[in-house]
């Protein structure tokens, strides 16, 4: 629940905290090598699924139809600043160190002339959201990942991340502020409020995928790498495996 | 007041008539020398052009985006990449119907965003050159109400013109995903089952209901 960010787009990587599997499809041999848990892995992804389905999804649909856009934009702005310390953080542990000092200044300007955050002046003025977490920290530091892993109700990570997550869940605001009930409604909160605003995204996904479940294995993989090296594109090694054309006798052309 | 109301009123018409000129004039003079980042600009100014333009049904703007997007997108390439070693696995006719299919699904697939325009906005936010000679721009998406989406385009130079290969949201490659749920479907159950998936698909590809 931690790790979910508000960068919607994360929802490609989000798509796997609620996700789904075609369990008709039996778990291919091919992908051994990347995925040697498959087949737990497949039936993890179908129950986190379930899960979606049947409880997060109805639950996140009557949100979003009674909150107003404008209102679930607050929210995750509030929930996004109080990652602060996570951001923060794991910037200073990579060595961001300007990155982490404009990340005090976004805090310090939402928090107060965004009213406790539920506004997000501070990225018109050039202090703009960052997204790290210690899962991404040890990755920059040549922490291998470990096998492919979806964990119940929390999706989609791996040896590292999960570490990442335990860490992370330690160094939000709220825990040392607010009472345990008080914590659960606003993890609560923020889960549907998250969930309400990637409805659409995760149900096109779906729709678009052919297997579902290495749709969004690929994706995770994709969106950490992608994250770890503070990046919006593909690197430069996968590139040339990604973008070179294969003729028809097996040779390759540039 | 009065006279500023019909200088406005020019102003408007003289649009109204340069509009078609300016149209006409684009494709033919401009589109010789375009470079990557013309052609996304371009191509993402049309398609906002035809969303926000609540004259259109969804039907119609759908099929004015497909016009779009198709004459700027290379999905022969796009299809080579996505199949990689496998596209040798199809024979000559096979991959002509595998170009086809996939197409018509993606443009099903991302056509259905057309009924959840909400007055995004795209920004192109810088443009590299790859290795290979091919381009990368770089995107943002700015929605009033959401988070910002990063999106990249690959563009590769045919003929001397760029067209798209590639998306990249978010650092997730449209064409490495596929790619990755396509290998396993074509190792295990061979070219013909997944032309036959697609096919199936694209049958039933309805408007989604949100």
């Amino acid at each position: 629940m931690k790790a979910l960010t508000r960068r919607a787009l994360a929802s490609v990587a989000l798509v796997g905290w609620f996700c789904c599997a075609s369990p008709v499809l039996a778990a291919p041999s091919g992908a051994a090598k990347h995925d040697p848990l498959e087949p737990m892995n497949r039936k993890i992804f179908w129950f986190n699924n379930q899960v979606d389905d049947y409880v997060l999804v109805p639950v996140a649909t009557v949100w979003d139809k009674i909150m107003p856009k404008r209102v679930e934009k607050c929210l995750s702005n509030f929930f996004g600043n109080l990652r602060f310390p996570i951001v923060a953080g794991n910037g200073l542990l990579q060595g961001k160190f300007k990155q982490a000092g404009s990340d005090v200044g976004r805090f310090a300007v939402n928090t107060t002339v965004g009213l406790a955050g539920f506004f997000d002046p501070a990225s018109g003025w050039g202090l703009e959201e960052h997204n790290e977490d210690f899962g991404q920290t040890l990755g920059y530091w040549g922490v291998g990942t470990g096998p492919y892993l979806v964990l119940p109700f929390l999706g989609p990570s791996n040896p590292r991340d999960t570490v990442g997550l335990a860490a992370d869940s330690f160094s939000t605001v709220y825990p040392f502020f607010v009472e345990f009930e008080y914590l659960v409604a606003a993890r609560g909160t923020d889960l549907i409020n998250t969930r309400a605003t990637l409805l659409q995204e995760v149900r096109q996904f779906k729709a678009a995928s052919f297997d579902y479940y290495v749709a969004v294995r690929n994706a995770y993989i994709q969106r950490r790498k992608a994250l770890i090296a503070d990046r919006s594109g593909v690197s430069a090694q996968e590139s040339e495996d990604l973008y070179t054309i294969q003729d028809d006798n097996g040779e390759s052309e540039p | 007041m009065q006279r500023n109301h019909r200088t406005r009123t020019k102003a408007v018409i003289a649009a109204l008539l340069l509009a078609p000129v300016l149209a006409l004039s684009g494709p033919t003079t401009a589109r010789a020398a375009e470079g990557p980042r013309d052609v996304v600009q371009q191509t993402t100014d049309a398609v906002l052009a035809v969303l926000a333009n609540k004259s259109l049904t969804a039907d119609q703007k759908r099929t004015k985006i497909q016009d779009i997007v198709y004459d700027r997108f290379d999905f022969r390439t796009l299809s080579r990449l996505v199949l990689a070693r496998n596209w040798r696995r199809l024979s000559h006719e096979q991959q002509n119907e595998f170009v086809q299919e996939f197409k018509q699904n993606l443009s099903t697939t991302y056509g259905r965003n057309v009924e959840t325009y909400n007055n995004e906005r795209a920004e192109i936010t810088g443009d590299r050159k790859e290795p290979g000679g091919d381009w990368t721009v770089k995107t943002k998406i700015i929605r009033p109400n959401a988070a910002d989406i990063l999106v990249d385009y690959r563009l590769r130079q045919e003929d001397g013109v760029w067209k798209v290969i590639d998306v990249i949201i978010e650092g997730v490659s449209l064409v490495a995903n596929y790619r990755s749920q396509f290998q396993e479907i074509v190792s295990n159950e061979g070219p013909a089952k997944l032309i036959q998936m697609l096919r199936e698909k694209n049958a039933k590809g309805e408007p989604m209901k949100s």
